[in-house]
């Protein structure tokens, strides 16, 4: 690990290929404008050039995933600061401070900052990656087949509790409905063909990419379709270069921001809108001028922006290490890693340990070509905003559907995308989040086999998935989590913390 | 104060817990012994416990729904009146028959040009999304767009 930044610093010069910096370039654009566009998300995004690059090299289709991955979440703070409307769901906390600062004539800088406080937060989180991963390697090495069965519940249990925090029972059903849904199709021990009802295609199940593509593409295009939107971009953008002395001023927030960014990325399923809306918190928490928060403060915009995209960086950690995803946009990159015959996992690290300075190398090129983009383009970008949702959003649901339909050149996989898009939007009008079902269906197999083989190894012995140290620490969270929710424990808490009054002292 | 999803959440469980029922019967109902695997490690045994996590999480979201002050379970004509006028509802009737319009007409032969631009203008057309001879050059462009770049730039296979 001692030698970690000369590799990386090999990495970076192996890309600097003209090709490389061409691919870099015009897929932070395509990031940034997806992120930009309120409706698109960066899980849209990299579900569907995962569908349309599966037939390029897999180290440029990689590295396209992962500048649209940089590119949507710097982005998504554009139409956040300008219109209010944050482009992604990671962008929302920007929207609090970052619009009264474009109604008081300084879009311009709060778009600076936002960037600037972006590349800093994705640089951090990169660093984290870079050095975190190969640690996290060696705890997972230790994994066995109990040890994975819990994680892939544990994940679902605490996605479903952080991306569902009013009503958490929902994001558990989604959960476990996308546990469910990965089952079916034939299964990985017997080959027995689950719930296919002898329909031939329902042999291999759903595919991953359709359903992302459907769940997050699809019912995206719906629900704006769906509202008639009236877009108005302020006139004055102003100078966009941040000052020296505001990045100076906010470095505490910043630092505190990309650790939190990181600890929630490694949460599998969790992701940039927890960790910026998190982040935001804290950083008011800390502030000397709470007060200012949500009338334009500068500190809770950098803290908000520094919070989502350290979370990249993060959400890839676990990719990497234990094949479970941080955030739903990770989720589909570790789709894309395994369609490219890529296999992250304990393993990675053992067979393949240049693999993570070169994930860094990417994203470091990622987040630089975002920053570039994102301070010199401004201008251009804001014009892009203006295109009216009823012309773009037919133009994405032709995206939606080459994307779902490159992979295995199946009619069959179009109809998938569908249903599950119409899913996917059901879900979101009564309140179901997405990102647990999309977990769910990741970790679906990893569950199912893990428990079986686990069954097989100790002859129906179920006494291991609660001794053995690492999967009694997995209970544990999940149970504790689970519990929090309910009444009864959290009356029980505030009866037990409760400041019993104070005798009174009789004098005599 | 009423809980606005009341009926949606107890429509909701109903659908998931006939759903989990369904996956536990056929959980149940598949074969035990296979491959000279014992019971506990047929290709039932997951989806059967996730069936039954499932439907007791149905469960409580039905009880939930009920103890909660809201719509009853009833649907009054009136509303499905006001539902099916709304604009709202009729766009969204819209983008699903357009959408699956488009799909159908897909994998039958039809050239890619003629299904993906017919789809465009007709979508742009319906929603208004701009000048007739705008949504005409966004559609002609979008569609050579697609196909130039990704079936002959990346090589992807087209519908």
């Amino acid at each position: 690990m001692l030698y970690g930044p000369y590799y990386i610093l090999v990495e970076i010069w192996n890309l600097l290929t003209p090709m490389v910096l061409f691919h870099v370039l015009w897929a932070t654009f395509v990031g940034t404008v997806v992120g930009m566009l309120p409706g698109l998300t960066a899980t849209m995004g990299i579900a569907l050039l995962t569908g349309l690059t599966f037939g390029m090299d897999p180290k440029y289709a990689i590295i396209i995933l992962l500048c649209v991955y940089v590119g949507a979440i710097t982005g998504g703070s554009r139409s956040s600061i300008l219109l209010n409307i944050p482009g992604t769901p990671a962008n929302a906390a920007a929207a609090l401070d970052g619009f009264p600062l474009a109604q008081r004539g300084e879009a311009g800088p709060a778009i600076g900052l936002s960037a600037t406080a972006s590349y800093i937060g994705t640089v951090f989180g990169i660093l984290c990656l870079a050095f975190l991963t190969p640690l996290l390697g060696q705890l997972a090495l230790k994994f066995q087949s109990w040890e994975f069965f819990w994680l892939g519940i544990f994940g679902v249990v605490v996605c479903g509790n952080l991306t569902a925090p009013t009503d958490p029972l929902k994001g558990w059903i989604a959960g476990f409905l996308g546990l469910l849904l990965s089952l079916f199709g034939q299964e990985g021990i017997a080959a027995y063909n689950r719930f296919a009802f002898g329909i031939d295609q329902m042999r291999a199940g759903f595919s991953l990419i359709p359903v992302l593509v459907g769940a997050y593409g699809l019912a995206e295009v719906i629900a704006v379709m769906r509202e008639r939107t009236h877009i108005k971009i302020p006139k004055q953008v102003g100078r966009i270069l941040p000052r020296w002395t505001d990045i100076v001023q906010n470095k505490v927030h910043m630092l505190r921001s990309g650790v939190i960014g990181v600890l929630i990325g490694i949460i599998p399923g969790v992701g940039e809108d927890v960790a910026s809306w998190v982040s935001y918190d804290f950083a008011k928490r800390a502030s000397k001028h709470p007060e200012l928060f949500g009338k334009g403060s500068k500190e809770g915009l950098m803290a908000a922006e520094t919070g989502d995209n350290a979370c990249i960086g993060g959400a890839i950690i676990p990719v990497l290490s234990l094949a479970v995803p941080g955030s739903a946009p990770a989720a589909v990159l570790l789709g894309a890693m395994w369609l490219h015959g890529i296999r992250p996992g304990p393993l990675l690290m053992v067979e393949f340990p240049n693999y993570i300075w070169e994930i860094t190398a990417m994203l470091i090129l990622a987040a630089s070509a975002s920053l570039l983009i994102s301070l010199v383009g401004v201008r251009f970008q804001v014009k892009i905003l203006t295109v009216p949702r009823p012309l773009l959003m037919p133009v994405v649901f032709t995206l939606c559907v080459i994307g779902s339909y490159a992979i295995s050149v199946r009619v069959f996989d179009l109809w998938v995308m569908f249903v599950f898009g119409v899913l996917g939007y059901a879900m979101r009008t009564y309140n179901y989040p997405a990102a647990p079902l999309v977990l769910g269906i990741i970790l679906g197999d990893m569950v199912d086999v893990n428990l079986r083989r686990a069954l097989i190894r100790t002859d129906g012995d179920i006494t291991p998935f609660f001794t053995r140290p690492i999967s009694l620490i997995l209970v544990g969270i999940t149970l504790l989590v689970i519990l929090s929710r309910t009444v009864w424990f959290r009356r029980a808490m505030a009866a037990l913390f409760r400041r019993r009054p104070a005798v009174p002292t009789t004098q005599s | 104060m009423d809980y606005p999803l009341r009926r949606q959440d107890i429509y909701a469980a109903i659908l998931l817990i006939a759903f989990s029922l369904f996956i536990i019967v056929e959980s149940w109902r598949m074969p035990r012994e296979m491959l000279g695997f014992p019971a506990y490690a047929g290709p039932g045994m997951v989806t059967g416990l996730l069936g039954l996590g499932l439907l007791g999480m149905a469960l409580a979201l039905l009880v939930r729904a009920l103890r909660r002050p809201g719509k009853g379970v009833g649907i009054r004509r009136a509303e499905v009146q006001a539902y099916f006028a709304a604009p709202e509802t009729r766009r969204l009737g819209l983008v699903l028959l357009l959408n699956s319009a488009y799909l159908l007409s897909l994998g039958h032969g039809i050239p890619y040009y003629v299904t993906t631009g017919g789809y465009l203008l007709a979508t742009m057309a319906v929603f208004r999304a701009a000048s007739w001879w705008m949504i005409a050059l966004v559609a002609g462009l979008a569609t050579t767009g697609l196909a130039v770049v990704f079936n002959r730039i990346f090589l992807v296979p087209l519908p």
